[in-house]
């Protein structure tokens, strides 16, 4: 086995071995398998109405009940799934591209190149998340396109910063010093030494960045901002959930409750992860996101 | 201290600038135009001209951006395009309602913040720490507008103890009605924020609790109540004050969901029409004052903490 697969599979047997952690892979390993083969093994599509069949609670045909258009709620929430890992998958790469680079050149060179990205940061930062999301819905108009850039651009300062705390602590190390003395090049040393050795904080940012780009997602649908239907969406269903409290308690329940399992999955997820890596000593302490990122 | 406050407004300006940049080219970004929102669909051509010419859109971008940022900054953001007001009146109606849910938001959070985090550094790695624990990170995670939900269906739907939609009544007039309204929106966001407070609290003691003075202390006798109470607590809760301020930063413009789940007449749900109608003034007024303010708590936020630790250096 190579060292990089030999890590990798020490960090997973550590995970595995916590509780909270494993419960949490199982239950995202059961979405990301069941909306993957969503078609074949649900009775119902996402879709299909059926007006014989409006507002019903749970039942042995359709467990998780159905809505005022008599859809399956549970192909709905499954399909939802797709959306939402989509949206936050799509976010989390982008917040990564540009953040990540932000933070290696501020924390590599120092000086007014540091001042000036990490004021641009600040920028970014100075706007709460869902805001800066609406701001930009509100230009762009609602779209699947426009909530992921939305938020990946809302989620580049968590990147730039933890990268470059990253970079600073490893640019006083004595293997960075020893490739400069030796006369490699700034671009050498930034992608081949101080890069390589970044990558452990950054895999914890990008687990607990899904969870927040989960959450701002829903909450932009939630709004009526996000995602536009008939596009199956957790924040959607819990949006039009709402109007039928009395009617039908269990339309908006139900998918809120498989919202909140998968962020408490990631959340825990992204802890355990933080501390498995702290206990490996490739991160010098617990990765919490910013305070207040979130709606 | 006044140098420290000046230099720290001095570093907010190009921040302020930068941001009210964006938000005055958004505008511009708008596919199709926003006089076209503005005159509506059926005018004519005539009518276009005419409001191109009272909005100022002839003139050179520079002129536009000048007149806009020096009408901004004496608090003119323009007429609201849906209802013709003031943008600012409007604003500055919905702040009162905003400030109520977000104070109770704040207070209910620290009652149940603080002693989930005292109880829990007093016993570190207990099963009752782990709970406590537990409860901070479901606390967190937990969607505020599925929460809220949760508590409509338990409290107005099968109790019928409160309303299920909130309207905003001033404290001062009807402290009871007052009450009845904000309860509901408050908790579910006094939940979330008691979660950043237990465990931002927690971390805090424990870090305290190591310290050498703690040893001393006790070494000499001083009962344990007052090792926590009189010595732990107050160099705990310094830096707790920046987390208490910042929150109610973001609780100026994040009570955007809160404010939607119950329908509670806020700032956010200003915004949130003013999205939804595309009254494009409304927007910027909007998201410009509450950056402002957000920028200008977390400077207060600051200042305060540099004020009650004499350890930080101002000068």
């Amino acid at each position: 086995m190579t060292p990089i697969l030999q890590r990798s599979a020490d960090v997973l047997r550590r995970l595995v071995r916590r509780k909270g952690a494993m419960l949490g892979l199982l239950f995202l390993g059961l979405l990301i398998f069941s909306t993957s083969l969503a078609r074949w093994i649900l009775p119902f599509d996402a879709l299909t109405q059926d007006f014989s069949a409006i507002l019903q609670g749970p039942s042995r045909v359709h467990w998780f009940g159905t809505d005022e258009l008599g859809r399956d709620i549970l192909a709905r929430v499954v399909y939802g799934a797709r959306t939402s890992l989509i949206t936050a998958g799509g976010a989390v790469a982008i917040a990564a591209v540009v953040g990540v680079p932000i933070g290696l050149l501020a924390g590599f060179f120092g000086g007014w190149r540091d001042t000036l990205l990490m004021r641009f940061v600040d920028v970014l930062l100075s706007l709460p998340g869902i805001l800066f999301a609406m701001a930009l819905i509100a230009v762009l108009g609602r779209s699947q396109m426009a909530a992921l850039v939305a938020v990946g651009i809302s989620g580049i300062p968590s990147f730039a910063r933890i990268t470059r705390a990253q970079v600073l602590s490893l640019r006083k190390r004595d293997f960075v010093i020893a490739v400069e003395a030796l006369g490699g090049s700034a671009s050498y040393n930034m992608f081949k030494t101080v890069l390589p050795n970044s990558w452990s904080p950054i895999l914890v940012q990008v687990v607990i960045l899904s969870s927040v780009a989960i959450l701002i997602e829903a909450s932009l649908a939630f709004l009526g901002v996000g995602i536009p239907p008939p596009t199956p969406s957790w924040g959607e269903m819990l949006r039009t959930g709402k109007t039928f409290l009395y009617d039908s308690p269990t339309y908006a329940v139900l998918p809120g409750l498989v919202l909140t399992f998968t962020i408490l999955s990631l959340d825990t997820i992204g802890r355990a992860l933080a501390s498995v890596l702290a206990d490996r000593h490739e991160i010098v302490a617990d990765t919490e996101p910013a305070v207040g990122s979130r709606p | 201290m006044i140098g420290f406050i000046l230099r720290r407004l001095l570093q907010l300006l190009p921040v302020l600038l930068i941001a009210s940049t964006g938000i005055w080219a958004m505008i511009y970004a708008v596919p199709g135009s926003p006089v076209g929102t503005i005159v509506g669909e059926n005018a004519t051509p005539e009518q276009i001209q005419a409001a191109i010419v009272r909005l100022g859109l002839d003139q050179p971008m520079a002129v536009q951006y000048w007149s806009w940022l020096r009408n901004a900054l004496v608090g003119d953001f323009g007429l609201s395009i849906q209802n013709r007001e003031p943008v600012l009146d409007l604003i500055v109606h919905r702040i009162p309602a905003t400030i109520q849910l977000g104070l109770a938001a704040t207070v209910i959070g620290l009652l149940l913040g603080v002693p989930v985090a005292v109880i829990s550094a007093l016993k570190p790695g207990s099963w009752l720490d782990r709970w406590l624990s537990g409860w901070s990170a479901l606390a967190l995670g937990v969607p505020t507008f599925w929460l809220g939900i949760l508590l409509i269906l338990l409290f107005s739907v099968y109790l019928r103890w409160l309303p299920s939609a909130s309207t905003y009544v001033s404290i001062w007039e009807s402290p009871w009605q007052a009450l009845r309204n904000v309860l509901l929106p408050a908790l579910t966001l006094g939940v979330y924020v008691s979660g950043i407070f237990a465990r931002f609290l927690r971390a805090s003691l424990l870090g305290e609790l190591k310290a050498d003075y703690v040893r001393t202390a006790r070494s000499k006798g001083l009962p344990e109540r007052d090792v926590i109470g009189r010595h732990v607590m107050r160099n705990a809760l310094l830096p707790f004050v920046t987390i208490v301020g910042l929150m109610m930063a973001t609780f100026i413009g994040g009570t955007v969901v809160t404010e939607a789940v119950f329908t509670y007449p806020g700032l956010g749900r200003l915004l949130i029409q003013a999205i939804s109608t595309r009254d494009y003034p409304l927007i910027q007024g909007c998201i410009l004052f509450i950056l402002v303010v957000f920028v200008l708590i977390n400077l207060a936020v600051d200042v305060l903490y540099a004020y009650i630790d004499p350890r930080i250096d101002y000068g």
